[in-house]
């Protein structure tokens, strides 16, 4: 027991030491990361310039897909702020790493480089939670006048986590193919759009035709960013059924659990074909 | 007189020449260049998804059918598209070049840093944005009545000065590059001010309206062309294209002042 303390206090200790060193390294970038600063509300004045002058053409009380205008503008916003909570660069690290051949000193290390990485998103999104998300809330609450408190936190926050760890492992395994592919660049490009359109950044996953917003529970790019936002917004729903919140954060958890089993496979198989050569 | 034709005629040929290089050296990896087009042109075009999204539901944006609006994005694609081919690269090998203080390399070619950037930042790959956008202009054009002839003029005129409008935003991005170096997200924050372009005008307040139109003119960079083929032209257009002209002349001046604050320190 003493022993399994002992390890669990020196991975913590690695952890916040990893973490640490990443936020110290990207604190001087901190301006690039307040680019989000215009970057979000410009956004987000085009996406509620949208939404009020299409649900305006449809009559005050238009519901579209479901959702009544305000419930929409809230997504749009939780949706740009979970999105500087989540951002990950785990792939393109890890395929840079292995194009280079530089994945050969992380090898070598008494530290598992998922769990490096890891460490590293963490740090560098706390500097993304002071930098990116603080102020875009502040400008959202107080500019756009938009309601982003969620009406069951305890479930928003934990999906949000979820949604955090959800993006990393995802991303993580679209860097393991670069074991395989060495350059990846292409696999990545072809991820990123279709995250882009499947985790409900673009629209909310109820407006797509109802056979894929069935697809959609068995694909991993919901539970990313739709799932968080929708249970931030106080209700979910997706291809006609509402789920209690309790519920879609378990299968969110569910989800999180079979991908991790995913990323471990593909880890220990990427690692039997590492030939540090680079390219 | 005869030296400045020279001087033109050694430049055209330059280009020229660079322009072919590009194409041979994109074709020299075949299946990344087609892999790198069909990305390219899948990520740009998903956009209209959003309006898609709106008309199939029954909803519209008011005084704006389906195909009205595609023609705008048609035609942001297509500038986009114009953009990233020509002079997007400027940024790019700028921001590059000065993160690694290796500027000095461009400085030394006996022709004006500017256009060796232009010249030999060539993208071919955008090629298929350009094609994908000329095709959806087909499409919505088509469905839109009432399109005239007389029309064209001052559409073609609204689209030079939009494509001006994406060189002015690139050049002072490029510019600014030498300030605030190895910043590789400058290009998200002048694509959150294209954004405005993607829909119609009228959907945003007034102050966004007049700021697209008049400040930072991405406005003409599809809406307007867009409004005038459609038949919504109001005479203020015309000034618009003022400030589009004064952007390029204003990138321009920028860049090559901040030329001389390149202190080959890289970053």
């Amino acid at each position: 027991m003493k022993q399994l303390i002992a390890e669990a206090v020196r991975t913590f200790r690695t952890f916040r030491a990893v973490a640490f060193a990443t936020y110290k390294e990207w604190s001087a970038y901190r301006t690039h990361s307040m680019i989000s600063l215009v970057v979000g509300p410009v956004y987000f004045l085009v996406q509620i310039s949208i939404c009020r002058a299409v649900y305006g053409s449809g009559g005050a009380d238009s519901v579209l897909a479901g959702m009544p205008l305000n419930q929409l503008i809230s997504y749009f916003g939780i949706n740009a702020l979970i999105g500087y909570l989540t951002m990950d660069f785990a792939d393109w690290n890890l395929q840079m790493l292995v194009r280079t051949g530089k994945f050969l000193t992380f090898a070598l290390r008494p530290v598992d480089h998922r769990f490096f990485a890891f460490a590293q998103k963490c740090g560098h999104r706390i500097l993304g939670f002071f930098f990116e998300f603080l102020p875009c809330l502040l400008i959202f609450r107080f500019v756009f006048h938009v309601k982003l408190v969620p009406p069951q936190p305890f479930w928003a926050i934990l999906s949000v986590l979820l949604g955090f760890i959800m993006t990393f492992i995802v991303d993580y395994c679209i860097g393991l193919s670069s074991f395989w592919f060495v350059r990846a660049e292409g696999v990545r490009a072809v991820f990123r759009l279709l995250q882009s359109v499947f985790s409900g950044a673009l629209v909310p996953l109820i407006f797509f035709p109802s056979v894929l917003q069935k697809a959609l529970f068995f694909l991993p790019f919901q539970y990313m960013l739709y799932v968080p936002s929708m249970v931030c917004t106080g209700s979910y729903s997706l291809a006609g059924t509402a789920i209690p919140l309790p519920q879609i954060v378990a299968i969110q958890a569910a989800a999180v659990a079979v991908f991790f089993a995913v990323s471990s496979l593909l880890y220990h198989r990427a690692l039997h074909r590492f030939t540090g050569a680079g390219a | 007189m005869s030296r400045f034709v020279r001087g033109f005629r050694k430049y055209f040929r330059l280009y020229i020449r660079c322009a072919r290089t590009a194409v041979s050296a994109a074709v020299a990896y075949r299946m990344n260049f087609a892999a790198g087009m069909i990305i390219t042109f899948f990520s740009n075009i998903l956009f209209p998804l959003v309006t898609i999204v709106i008309y199939g539901a029954g909803l519209s944006f008011p005084g704006w059918t389906f195909y009205q609006v595609l023609l705008i994005q048609s035609i942001f694609t297509v500038s986009s598209g114009i953009s990233n081919m020509f002079f997007q690269g400027i940024f790019r090998e700028t921001n590059n070049a000065v993160r690694d203080g290796v500027f000095e390399i461009i400085l030394l070619k006996p022709v004006e840093p500017l256009f060796y950037l232009a010249a030999t930042s060539i993208n071919p790959e955008s090629s298929a944005l350009v094609a994908g956008g000329c095709v959806m202009f087909g499409l919505s054009a088509a469905h839109v009545p009432g399109i005239t002839g007389a029309a064209v003029p001052v559409f073609m005129l609204f689209i030079l000065a939009g494509i001006c409008v994406m060189l002015g935003l690139t050049l002072v991005m490029a510019a600014v590059s030498f300030k605030w170096v190895g910043n590789s997200r400058l290009p998200e924050l002048f694509g959150s001010v294209l954004e405005l372009a993607k829909y119609p005008l009228g959907i945003y307040p007034h102050s966004v309206r007049t700021f697209s139109t008049f400040i930072i003119p991405v406005a003409l960079v599809a809406s307007i062309p867009a409004a005038v083929l459609t038949g919504r032209v109001e005479s203020s257009y015309i000034a618009a294209v003022i400030p589009c002209i004064l952007l390029v002349l204003t990138g321009i001046v920028l860049y090559k002042r901040m030329i001389r604050m390149y202190e080959s320190a890289g970053g």
